[in-house]
């Protein structure tokens, strides 16, 4: 059943936090004040590489307003962060290493006046070389950017003996793809208010999406006990990974420490674009061969990742490309090498999806290609290679058992888009399977047009699968857990360490709540984002939160309800065994003769009349395998989608007119939540694919503002797009719900790349997608041109 | 970047302007951003900072009953003026909404909410001179408005109810 407001019935609610969205109210952390707040902002580096040969900061500390000055010199602890490697200085002092490097912060009455002493601040620079690609990078004689070199990581996985294989091989497809530099965009960019405090010594009110990782590091920085700092870091306007790391919280730490005096950052766009977080930009090349049957012999797959000038995830995301080029597909011998490049370009990090995107891409380009070297169906293709339900995983790892890659793949071949797609295709025989390595003479004709009147529209389907894993992986500190408690005035409060970016956490965990109890929305509170309230239940990263949440809940369950039905059944003198929870209270057993339907005792009574705290508490990890491969995951997701796409040959560009999506992520805990994550995740992947590229040249970014970064627009959007959640799990599966958080935004690439190639008879491999390179010249131009040339 | 601004000037005598039914004076310098005026002077903080170059529409509001960027409004173009914020556009009696709202919150047109206060005052402009938009009406209208979350799905569905909710409560009265 399609997923949408109708179908879903009562499950689809009102969000809790949707009132003060929609009326202005809700503030964001970017959004609050305080008397005597002054304005800090970070001086950074005019060069992608230089060396630091002098800081004066003499004259901005005299100047009007200007409140503090700080440099590398006035950091009491580690001038470093990073949530993996703490490689990244808060304050340079002997070299900058990319166009968003801090060398000095400052603080001040007013935004002019903080404008004006950082314009006072003298830095004598010498500038460096600039390797501003991994190419340049790797060279013998390059400058070496860390003690340790330019290669952040390394990784690499073998089976098999592919160089024999390939020998084997009736068909042998090689390709290289690349990505682009893909940015965020949260529509709120990096900010915070930052409070000295009496009770403690400072109040971090600034977005991220792991609080109690902000606290460690700024306890480094700071030089203080984690206690003494507050997080709190929700509501947030837009994450999607690119405020999981430090951003602009040790400039407001450090100047509200200095100053004693609250201090509010809040980036500008162009600060946003220069500092922030990218998608890394991958080159892949992959050989991929399969026999005269079409079974997937040998792969070989080489990945550049250009991640900029520090580690932060950039040896995480990698691995999690490691794992994702093989995909759902079984092949004997397999051999990945990859490689993540330190550079002076703009930093590379954590973004939704995590390096799945660009490898998924690029796997699935592989597979149509074969596809049509051996005049199979790609579809078809998929199926003779796909992994059965107890396949190991990509790195031969045990994995959750799930039947979900088969489930997605029938989903589709039965979905509307595909037989229309087959429609087509019987109408003009042979047009899926044109031979390879002749581009001009492709599907083109097929590609049938999508209006008589208007010859130069041509309209392809295509399709691509995604295999995707959630949770940190193996050899990474994964918790999780949470509380629920009985609060004093009667409300039932979950308490989370998770973080509301827009996702609907909230919303997701109130209807939990609500099925899991039967209880009414007003019964309860829900308690996140604060580091002082909230006990660590891991990050909100990697598709996890809602998986967490959902095992947190069931291993409370009967702890926190039989607590409650003991401290009701003394107080009424029953049985507890004869109680249940309900709405607002507590309630005889339904068959109680007619009791079922009383309230005995309101909850606040409850709370009113207990001296001890009721309440069931749970901590643990996400699953992981057993393995010893660090990244390695255990629950996956599946995903398949379908898109239509018209192609106009005169301009070039790409239009997306319908899509489909199936995942098979287990139940669907929030209806609304999942459409829009999907829905959201594929706007995302339709940027990535057509429109979005920070772009950069030198070291320098050319993309400053939304004026030149181009993401999608309604106007790309008013196409159809339907979404089919398959909730089925074996029986007896113990992990419910898998994540949905990102896969949305992983499998649109590779399947628009298909469809071009129906359409247009194109091979896409560089996004994104140029139109330069599928436009064709009007007939009538050609001779004119011609002449010119 | 940072450049070196202009000196600060001594402050203007006030700018007279009407800011959801309230008149208001403001006394700033009059080629101050209304964006600012309204964050930061006047502590309605509805209207979102986001580009500031008139891109996203997150800072939309109604000048006398049209949409504009705030980023790109000066002050002294709004003397005299109406200015309506998100703030300003539900009824007054308590616990009301604009049918714009009510439709934003059933059909789940939003999900960080950082875009939907200038998505929600352009939706309303729309709906005020074309109460039954066509697709192709909704694309202009909307064009300026960016959400990085929702892929708009849900604020298409929200334009559609809102205009049947409209037609509802224009019937009923």
């Amino acid at each position: 059943m399609l997923l949408n407001r109708k179908n879903s019935g009562e499950r689809w609610r009102i969000r809790p936090d949707g009132r003060d969205k929609v009326t202005g109210a809700m503030k964001y952390l970017t959004d609050m004040a305080l008397p005597g707040m002054l304005t800090g902002l970070v001086l950074r580096s005019p060069y992608p590489h230089a060396a630091i040969l002098g800081i004066r900061v003499d004259q901005a500390r005299k100047l009007p307003g200007v409140h503090a000055v700080l440099t590398h010199l006035d950091v009491p602890g580690l001038n470093a962060y990073g949530i993996a490697i703490q490689d990244q200085p808060v304050f340079c002092y002997d070299r900058v290493r990319y166009v968003g490097d801090a060398v000095a912060a400052v603080a001040a009455e007013t935004l002019e006046q903080a404008e004006r002493a950082l314009a006072a601040i003298e830095v004598d620079y010498e500038q460096l070389p600039v390797l501003d690609s991994p190419e340049k990078a790797l060279e013998n004689d390059a400058d070496q950017l860390h003690p340790h070199g330019n290669v952040l990581h390394r990784n690499a996985y073998k089976t098999g003996d592919v160089e024999r294989a390939f020998e084997n091989c009736a068909h042998i497809v090689e390709e290289t793809y690349s990505t682009p530099r893909q940015m965020h965009t949260y529509m709120e960019t990096e900010g915070g208010l930052f409070v000295p405090g009496t009770d403690r010594l400072l109040n971090v009110y600034a977005p991220t999406q792991h609080g109690f990782m902000d606290r460690l590091q700024l306890s480094r920085i700071l030089a203080v006990p984690q206690g003494d700092i507050r997080i709190v870091s929700s509501p947030i306007g837009g994450s999607f990974g690119g405020k999981d790391e430090l951003n602009v919280q040790p400039y407001g730490a450090l100047l509200a420490m200095k100053t004693g005096r609250p201090v509010r950052i809040h980036n500008s766009r162009w600060e946003s674009v220069r500092v922030g977080l990218k998608r890394h930009p991958m080159v892949i090349t992959m050989r991929t061969g399969a026999d005269a049957d079409g079974r997937l012999i040998a792969h070989q797959v080489r990945v550049t990742a250009d991640t900029g000038p520090y580690a932060t995830l950039g040896a995480e995301v990698l691995n999690f490309a490691t794992e994702h080029v093989t995909g759902p597909y079984q092949y004997a011998n397999v051999d990945v090498e990859s490689m993540s490049v330190f550079t002076n370009n703009g930093m590379s990090g954590e973004f939704r999806g995590f390096g799945g995107n660009q490898a998924i891409f690029a796997l699935e380009g592989q597979m149509d290609r074969l596809a049509e070297c051996l005049g199979m169906d790609p579809w078809e293709f998929r199926k003779l290679n796909l992994r059965e339900a107890g396949d190991p995983g990509p790195f031969g790892q045990p994995i959750a058992r799930t039947d979900g890659a088969r489930q997605v793949w029938k989903s589709l071949q039965e979905s509307r888009l595909w037989k229309e797609r087959e429609a087509a295709l019987e109408r003009r025989p042979g047009a899926a399977c044109v031979p390879a390595g002749n581009p001009s003479t492709g599907p083109s004709d097929d590609g049938h047009s999508a209006d008589s009147k208007s010859p130069w529209l041509k309209e392809g389907i295509g399709a691509a699968y995604v295999m995707h894993g959630a949770g940190l992986g193996v050899g990474i500190p994964d918790p999780a857990g949470g509380r629920l408690q009985l609060a004093r005035d009667g409300r039932i409060e979950a308490v989370f360490g998770y973080e509301e970016f827009g996702q609907g956490l909230i919303a997701t965990l109130e209807l939990m709540l609500i099925e899991t109890f039967g209880l009414a929305p007003e019964d309860i509170r829900i308690r996140i984002g604060d580091t002082d309230v909230v006990p660590d239940s891991g990050s909100s990263t990697a598709s996890r939160a809602t998986s967490m949440m959902w095992k947190s809940v069931q291993n409370m369950r009967m702890p926190f309800m039989t607590a409650l039905l003991e401290a009701a059944g003394r107080l009424l003198h029953r049985n507890p065994g004869q109680l249940h929870m309900g709405r607002g209270g507590i309630y005889g057993r339904a068959d109680g003769e007619g009791e079922g339907r009383k309230l005995l005792l309101p909850y606040q009574a409850l709370a009113a009349s207990t001296d001890e705290p009721l309440m069931a508490e749970t901590r643990f990890s996400y699953p992981a395998s057993p393995v010893d491969r660090v990244g390695a995951h255990f629950l996956y997701t599946y995903a398949a989608v379908a898109v239509k796409v018209e192609v106009n040959t005169l301009t070039g560009r790409v239009r997306v007119v319908d899509q489909f999506h199936t995942v098979a992520a287990g139940p669907v805990m929030n209806p609304q939540g999942y459409l829009g994550q999907i829905e959201g995740g594929s706007s995302m992947a339709l940027g990535f694919t057509l429109t979005e590229d920070a772009v950069m040249t030198g070291g320098c970014y050319l993309t400053r503002n939304l004026d030149t970064y181009l993401v999608p627009t309604i106007a790309e959007h008013m196409g159809r797009i339907d979404v089919l959640p398959i909730e089925e799990l074996p029986p007896g599966d113990p992990h419910g719900p898998r994540g949905i958080g990102e896969i949305g935004s992983v499998g649109l690439a590779p399947a628009v790349a298909a469809a071009v190639r129906q359409a247009v008879g194109r091979w896409v491999c560089k996004l994104p997608i140029d139109p330069a390179e599928l436009q064709e010249r009007p007939h009538f131009t050609q001779k004119a041109v011609a002449v010119h040339e | 970047m940072n450049e070196n601004r202009a000196a600060e000037r001594p402050a203007a005598p006030g700018t007279e302007l009407y800011v959801n039914g309230n008149r208001v004076t403001v006394c700033t310098e009059p080629s101050k951003r209304l964006l600012h005026v309204l964050r930061d002077e006047l502590q309605m903080t509805g209207a979102k900072r986001s580009c500031e170059i008139g891109r996203c529409g997150a800072c939309m509001v109604l000048l006398d009953g049209r949409p504009v960027n705030a980023c790109l409004t000066m002050l002294y173009q709004c003397g005299g003026r109406t200015v309506t914020t998100i703030e300003g556009i539900a009824p007054q009696e308590s616990g009301g909404l604009d049918p714009v709202q009510q439709a934003f919150l059933e059909e789940g047109g939003y999900q960080c909410g950082y875009c939907t206060p200038g998505m929600i005052i352009s939706v309303k402009a729309l709906l005020d001179f074309i109460p039954d938009p066509t697709d192709e009406e909704i694309t202009e209208a909307l064009s300026g408005n960016i959400c990085r979350c929702t892929g708009y799905g849900g604020i298409i569905r929200s334009v559609r109810r809102a205009s049947e909710l409209k037609k509802i409560s224009s019937s009923d009265a």
